[in-house]
């Protein structure tokens, strides 16, 4: 006889069996299949967007800012759901000449739902029409750079493309540190997508906000600079004038102008992308002249020279078989003449000879005249070197002295009074200071610290990189200087109880590898300070226009002039008391 | 029999799971509020559902001594009442919602149960199987007694008009595949233990294998129902998916109270339906053998309690409710394992819930107050009872039976 009831005992152990085993199967078999299926549907990864830095600039001893960033609003309007009466009169009332679209336009075809009226619109505006509630009109907002300072400053902050990357300037050279590092949060979510704290495997890294970074710039130092070299644009009649100031105690650049510049809140606006180069560090060119400072420098530090050492000023002397010849051509200078005068009149003759005395002769260039040149302009004076300054800067070229080129000497013969050798008016400038400064050379530099959490930490006291020249050399140098700029046409434009220095350069320019003779370009470059105290600014100034002749006697001195009145103004130098 | 002590193992079991479900609605209650107010708007509080449940189980918890209480002598005499009641309440539904009634709630066409205001709804259904069970038993034991088990016009034929009314109200009327399959095993189970000959028992389930092709095929909703089994598409599947992906990631120990991700709106039904995959998740395949081997404790109990009842009618009602129990424990198991279609029935004393819990726990109830009236010796599987026998039997002794 069947025990029916032994029958569902048995049938209910079996049917539980199967399932047991099943879930042995799910659970243990298939665990970890399931687990990547529950992880491809419950994980929820967004990147947190870092905030972007800020820059600032000096204003006196408090850091302003000078790029900041702003939400902005893109107004939309979809003609499908829009009511078009309603929405004319309160986004024209709204936005006023921000509106970019005609409403016919938008309305003219209705399945297009999609319609820009305005662009960049103010939060104050934006919050205007939210409250409104219009149907079919929405609002977009995007993080963006404003400059409450207009084109301020733009060759030296670059601007942030589309994309959220620095272009050029700090924005470009310092974009890693501007950016920060975005965060990532990747945890489990619900259904609706909202982030649980369930488990163990949830990975939140906060964004590290990008830096916000302060300037060495004045921002009214740079205000005015920018403002006096595009009046000097006219007054003087050249396109392009280019112009630094900086500390020469401590590299700290105080202001850095270029123009024709740009305005970096509408950096599209642009004819070409040539004018974002910042001439003073990315275009490298020859200075001419003003590197006669150099080789004189040099010559004393090796004690073959003093201001009144002597030579024969021919108006011409011969490189391998090359005339060199002098600008100034005035029959009063030739025969014997000083260094001191070859300085003052820029004489070519008394660079060479300088070089030639470097090597130990008096009638022949050679290779320990090139080495010792080449030792202090490339590895005291930095030419054709980067200087590390934090920004994009171009490198140059000076010609090593043993290079098995044609003409070496020649070529030599021509760097004593800067030609022949391409470097920036950032690397003149700074071996410039360190000639006057009591010899010292400081690296360059933009940063005076950061802002945190509207604290301005400072950077670092800066330390001078090498001895370029000894004190003895500089004060000389200083001395030299001196005579020179009130030589020429210095005379009557300082006041008494300054003391300001400087040396002229023109320099011919190459063209498809040749130089050509209707196009020089003009270089300036000085110190000021009170008299009897070491400098206190640097200022270097760069002239020209294609296929003109600008002269550093004639133009770049009177640019210079001009920013040497006000930078002395600004930096508060005191005349010394008179006795 | 002299009435003695309960099964402990039945009580205790019952207590625990029940204790067992109101854990989890605590741990998962919250995420189910908050994914409803998210997805509806509806405003629940963390611990509504968790309060709600309380409530459930506590009133399960009256019904249950309340059955254990009320003597089944008592009970008895309302098993027709409640069938018919059930059948009523089954026809009224019908003609609600025909009449879309706001009485009548409806999910995808399908409408099971009354809603009448506030929290209170209630499924007709359930009264159908405690009415079936104890309707059946009686019957059952009444024509195994009189000899007429053979008989098609005193037996199979009013016997026949019951079940197919109610199989009909449920799954034709209501589309509820999921009650109709716990109503198929629940008279399967009875009559096999009816002692209908073997026999007819095989012609009775080729008979519902037969219904059951046609009911299939004649209907496009279950025909899907059979599809969605093998595609990917539908949202029956998106649910089983879903409850594999729940009981998967369990592994051997579970994720912990608390720590279910799928039920935070992945998973539908989390509370209710899917409460088992939910476990599965937190408690892992040790948890679930546990509860799996808890449930078999207790249906194997509700079986020897049969076996040892010796009385046919009481014998019966507790395979029925053995049936009832089992049906919904392993339909709704097998379906959270994709081993069967999805139907949509709870899981008994787990399963968030109103109507399917108070009735189980009547149920449950009942068969404890029977376990006190269980022999030492098993019963003996008598040979059936032929009229002819029962004839010979003095009048005298059928009226004292009649009279236990």
């Amino acid at each position: 006889m069947l025990n029916r009831n032994k029958v569902l005992r048995v049938g209910l152990l079996l049917v539980m069996a199967v399932i047991v085993t099943r879930l042995f199967f799910i659970q243990i078999v298939e665990h970890d299949e399931w687990l990547a299926k529950a992880a491809a549907q419950q994980t929820l990864q967004s990147t947190i967007v870092a905030k972007r830095g800020e820059i600032y600039m000096m204003d006196g001893d408090e850091p302003a800012p000078v790029v900041m960033n702003a939400t902005v609003y893109t107004v939309i309007v979809d003609p499908m759901l829009a009511n078009r009466e309603e929405i004319e009169t309160q986004l024209n009332q709204i936005l006023g000449e921000r509106r970019m679209a005609e409403w016919d336009e938008v309305f003219a075809d209705k399945t297009r739902r999609y319609y820009i009226v305005a662009k960049n619109l103010p939060r104050a505006q934006a919050e205007q029409i939210a409250k409104g509630e219009l149907e079919g009109v929405w609002l977009q907002g995007n993080t963006e750079r404003v400059y409450p300072e207009g084109d301020l400053g733009a060759k030296v902050l670059g601007f942030v493309n589309a994309d959220g990357v620095g272009q050029y300037g700090v924005e470009g050279s310092l974009n890693e540190r501007l950016a920060g590092k975005d965060g990532l949060l990747r945890t489990v979510k619900d259904i609706n997508n909202v982030a649980l704290s369930i488990g163990e495997g949830n990975i939140k890294t906060p964004a590290v906000d990008g830096e916000n970074i302060v300037l060495t710039i004045d921002k009214t130092m740079q205000h005015n600079i920018e403002r006096l070299i595009q009046e000097q644009t006219g007054k003087v009649g050249f396109s392009h004038i280019s112009a630094l100031v900086m500390d020469p105690r401590d590299g700290r650049i105080l202001a850095m102008a270029d123009t024709p510049s740009y305005d970096p809140g509408d950096f599209g606006n642009v004819e070409s992308a040539e004018v974002y180069i910042n001439h003073v560090i990315e275009d490298p060119y020859e200075p001419a002249s003003v590197c006669k400072t150099f080789t004189f420098a040099a010559g004393l530090e090796y004690g073959v020279l003093t201001p009144e050492s002597t030579y024969v000023n021919q108006g011409v002397t011969y490189v391998d078989n090359w005339p060199i010849k002098n600008a100034a051509q005035n029959p009063g200078l030739l025969g014997t003449t000083t260094i001191q005068t070859a300085l003052n009149w820029s004489l070519n003759t008394g660079s060479t000879q300088a070089l030639r005395w470097l090597g130990g002769s008096e009638v022949e260039i050679n290779a320990q005249g090139r080495e010792r040149l080449y030792e202090y302009f490339h590895n005291h004076f930095g030419l054709g070197q980067e200087t590390g300054i934090e920004l994009y800067e171009a490198t140059g070229t000076v010609m090593e002295p043993n290079a098995e080129v044609y003409g070496i000497d020649s070529t030599y013969a021509n760097m004593t009074f800067g030609q022949n050798m391409q470097v920036t008016m950032l690397q003149t400038a700074a071996g410039f200071a360190s000639v006057v400064n009591g010899g010292q050379y400081f690296a360059p530099t933009i940063i005076a610290g950061k802002m945190e959490n509207g604290e301005f930490v400072k950077a670092e006291q800066r330390e001078a990189v090498r001895e370029a020249v000894r004190p003895e050399t500089s004060a000389t140098m200083r001395e030299m200087l001196y005579n020179t700029r009130r030589t020429w046409r210095g005379n009557g434009t300082d006041p008494a109880g300054y003391y300001v220095g400087g040396k002229t350069g023109t320099a011919q320019v190459i063209r498809n590898g040749a130089y050509v003779l209707d196009e020089t370009v003009a270089t300036y470059v000085g110190f000021g300070g009170t008299e009897g105290e070491l400098p206190e600014y640097v200022i270097m100034v760069r002239v020209w226009e294609d296929g003109k002749k600008a002269e550093g006697d004639t133009h770049a001195v009177v640019v210079f002039n001009a920013l040497k009145g006000y930078v002395q103004d600004r930096l508060r130098v005191r005349p010394a008391a008179t006795e | 029999m002299r009435k003695h002590k309960s099964d402990r193992i039945i009580g205790a079991l019952t207590v625990i799971l029940l204790g067992m479900g109101l854990i989890v609605i605590y741990a998962i209650g919250p995420m189910r509020a908050n994914v409803m107010n998210a997805t509806y708007g509806t405003d629940y509080s963390d611990n509504y559902f968790f309060f709600r449940q309380l409530f459930s189980v506590v009133l399960s918890l009256a019904v249950i001594v309340l059955a254990f209480r009320v003597p089944y002598r008592i009970v008895r005499k309302f098993g027709k009442l409640f069938l018919v009641l059930g059948l009523l309440l089954c026809a009224l539904l019908a003609v609600l919602s025909w009449m879309n009634s706001p009485l009548v709630s409806c999910q995808l066409g399908a409408c099971r149960w009354f809603d009448l205001g506030g929290m209170l709804s209630l499924q007709p259904a359930e009264i159908l199987k405690l009415g079936l069970v104890l309707y059946l038993a009686g019957f059952l034991a009444e024509k195994r007694k009189n000899g007429m088990l053979d008989s098609i016009v005193d037996f199979w034929l009013p016997f026949g008009i019951a079940c197919g009314l109610s199989l009909v109200f449920v799954i034709v009327i209501q589309k509820d595949l999921g009650t109709g399959t716990t109503l198929i095993a629940i008279i399967m189970a009875m009559l096999f233990m009816s002692g209908v000959s073997l026999k007819k028992y095989l012609v009775v389930c080729v008979l519902i294998l037969i219904a059951g092709a046609i009911a299939i095929l004649g209907s496009p909703y279950r025909r899907e129902r059979l599809l969605t089994f093998s595609s990917d598409e539908s949202s029956d599947s998106y649910h089983i998916e879903n409850a594999m992906i729940a009981i998967g990631t369990g592994g051997f120990l579970g994720v912990g109270i608390g720590n279910s991700v799928q039920a935070t709106g992945y998973l539908p039904e989390s509370i209710n339906d899917s409460v088992f995959a939910v476990m599965g998740e937190t408690f892992g395949f040790v948890g679930l053998v546990a509860i799996i081997a808890s449930f078999t404790l207790l249906l194997m109990r509700l079986l020897r309690t049969a076996n040892y009842l010796h009385d046919d009618e009481e014998s019966l009602v507790v395979i029925g409710v053995f049936a009832w129990a089992a049906a919904h424990v392993i339909v709704n198991i097998a379906a959270m394992t994709s081993l069967i279609p999805l139907t949509g029935i709870t899981l008994p004393l787990l399963s968030y819930g109103g109507t399917s819990m108070l009735f189980m726990a009547a149920a449950l109830g009942l068969a404890l107050q029977l376990s006190c009236y269980t022999s030492r010796e098993p019963r003996k599987e008598q040979p059936r009872v032929s009229r002819k026998a029962v004839e010979n039997a003095s009048p005298r002794r059928r009226q004292l039976r009649r009279n236990v």
